[in-house]
């Protein structure tokens, strides 16, 4: 890579740690570290909860994901808005009145401490190893690309985030994703005019292209709770993940209750209910484009270097003939495309209809021999051969004007670390004040706990890295723990909703939250095949059910405290 | 009993923001399904 793009990625890199440094201004009392004393702008926080969710695999994962499956995936978050509104008016007022610090905390005021410390624990186990997943995927794609050692590229990404996590807390946190936010956007767009400046064909027909090979078809009606990506599973199953991951996830509520007022909490929200549909259309879109790019530029056999540089050592000649025969058949498809772009500006439909045909079937000769190639690269790594996530880098590094390639590279560093701060950050605060101040040391000055929310922050971070260094052979792990975060991420939506039912009681919330994530176990073993998204309807609903009915049949023994803290 | 804030946004503005909100997805959803009506296979 040139030196310039080099200059840049580091440039940016020294600004965030520098300035999030100079955050840590002001920032020596924990209401101050954790909530930036409830003081930030509607703007800023709305801006830092999008570039939490905006994280390295959307950069270079979903926009891979566009270049291959095109927008169908869309419909996941299709219930993301309804999700917004109905947080904004239950869930946050809820935890803001309560002027807790974390979303948990609440469960222990309205039901018992087992429960918010179950929660808590759920949290933490589970974010704790997915911020290491978050750090390995771009990590592990700059080590292919750069041909760097996988610890050397956690550390470029994972060290500067935890510097400025650490000393700064979520001021610097906050003000650092507003610039990232920025970055990212803007990277993505001027990815999006490089592609449509260098396109042979005009947007219409690159349109078009991309149309006929089923790239553009957003809507799937079925309904089918096997298929994650159709309109019903991302309206009601995504409606109930969104309700769980912001406002009941610590990395979001977190967010929500830095906000000067509960209305700038709630505005904060509904930025990403209005910007989170088109922001996810563009970034599939881009990939979109690229996958047209590749049908008049020859793109390699092998997106990942690596595994290319591998199968070309080990099966040379075997490669060197997939080689040609993919050769051969992009010049054909190219030249369908050409022909059916050449009939449409002549006006000649039916010309243009045989020539899309021709170019549909040139297409499918092209992927069934880059399916031989992966099965190769499979075969001799012995790895995942799926390279989807290396479409993107590939394109921006070998494609892209010089400075651009610094920039998204730069803004897929920005992505990763603006999700990975924000991680760390709820990960600390949950484990001082829920579990040190709660159980440790619940006396003790803001002094003291702030070095041991800073040491917090330092041990996540480091966890973090671990787990991303080893990701590779850590990987049937980490799919694990993302299963075990789906069996709970429902359930703890439903003992959030069970706190807004009048007469809710302890015993209800902590036996219906282990229910919940007990009948999500069964669903995901005796039947695998259906959507996550419906593992969180289930877990919620069933919660909800087993605790009503507990609390009702139960005998009362409920606290006045717990039944004071009744919304 | 933990303080809930005053509400300072009353049923209206909610209702209006609901509104609002839904209407811009609306809309988002019907330039999608143009795309794909247009240029879809």
């Amino acid at each position: 890579m040139h030196w310039l793009n080099w200059v840049i990625i580091v440039g940016y890199l020294t600004y965030v740690v520098t300035d999030g440094v100079r955050r840590a201004k002001g920032t020596n009392k924990i209401e101050g570290y954790f909530l930036a004393n409830r003081s930030l702008p509607w703007w800023a926080v709305g801006l830092s909860v999008m570039a939490t969710q905006l994280s390295a695999v959307t950069m270079i994962g979903t926009t891979g994901q566009g270049a291959t499956d095109g927008l169908r995936f869309i419909q996941f978050y299709f219930g993301l808005p309804l999700a917004m509104v109905i947080v904004g008016v239950t869930l946050m007022p809820l935890l803001r009145g309560a002027k807790v610090f974390t979303a948990y905390e609440f469960l222990e005021r309205r039901f018992d401490a087992k429960t918010r410390s179950l929660t808590s624990f759920l949290f933490l186990a589970s974010r704790g190893m997915s911020v290491g997943a978050i750090l390995a995927a771009p990590a592990v794609v700059f080590s292919a690309i750069f041909g760097w050692n996988l610890a050397l590229s956690v550390t470029i990404i994972g060290i500067p985030a935890i510097i400025y996590t650490m000393i700064g807390g979520v001021q610097a946190v906050t003000w650092a994703d507003v610039k990232q936010m920025v970055l990212i956007v803007g990277a993505l767009a001027a990815v999006v005019v490089v592609l449509l400046l260098k396109l042979p064909v005009s947007p219409d027909d690159a349109l078009r292209i991309a149309g006929a090979t089923g790239r553009l078809e957003v809507f799937d009606f079925t309904f089918d709770v096997n298929e994650t990506y159709t309109f019903w599973s991302g309206v009601i199953g995504g409606t109930f993940l969104m309700l769980s991951y912001f406002g009941t996830d610590q990395s979001q509520v977190q967010r929500h209750l830095t906000a000067r007022s509960t209305d700038e909490a709630r505005s904060s929200l509904l930025m990403s209910a209005y910007w989170k549909i088109p922001l996810q259309a563009l970034v599939l879109l881009v990939g979109v484009l690229v996958f047209v790019y590749y049908l008049f530029q020859a793109p390699p056999l092998l997106f990942n270097p690596a595994h290319e540089r591998a199968v070309q050592d080990a099966r040379g000649s075997a490669y060197g003939e997939l080689q040609l025969r993919h050769d051969a058949a992009f010049a054909a498809r190219e030249a369908a495309a050409r022909t059916a772009a050449d009939a449409r500006t002549r006006g000649n439909d039916a010309a243009q209809a045989v020539a899309m045909q021709q170019f549909v079937a040139r297409e499918g000769e092209v992927e069934t021999i880059r399916d031989e190639a992966l099965t190769m690269a499979e075969s001799v790594t012995g790895e995942s051969p799926r390279d989807v996530n290396y479409i993107i880098p590939r394109f921006v590094l070998h494609e892209l004007p010089l400075g651009f390639a610094g920039i998204f590279i730069a803004a897929v560093m920005a992505a990763a670390m603006s999700s990975i701060a924000a991680e760390l950050n709820s990960l600390s605060t949950a484990t001082v004040i829920d579990f040190y101040r709660r159980w440790v040391r619940p006396e003790a000055s803001d002094a003291h706990y702030l070095i041991v929310s800073k040491g917090a922050t330092a041990f996540w971070g480091l966890f973090a890295c671990i787990v991303a260094t080893f990701a590779a052979t850590l990987g049937s792990l980490i799919e694990v723990v993302n299963r075990f975060g789906s069996f709970f991420y429902g359930s703890i939506l439903g003992v959030f909703l069970l706190a807004m039912v009048p007469g809710a009681r302890a015993i209800g919330a902590f036996v219906g939250l282990i229910a919940g994530m007990g009948v999500v176990a069964v669903v995901t073993f005796g039947a695998p095949s259906v959507s996550f998204l419906w593992h969180n309807v289930i877990g919620a609903v069933t919660v909800v059910v087993v605790g009503v009915v507990l609390s009702r049949v139960t005998p009362s023994q409920t606290s006045p405290r717990a039944e004071g803290a009744q919304p | 009993m933990p303080n809930r804030e005053p509400p300072t946004a009353g049923a209206g503005r909610f209702r209006r923001t609901l509104v609002l909100v839904m209407a811009v997805q609306v809309v988002t959803l019907l330039l999608l399904w143009l795309l794909q009506a247009r240029y879809g296979s």
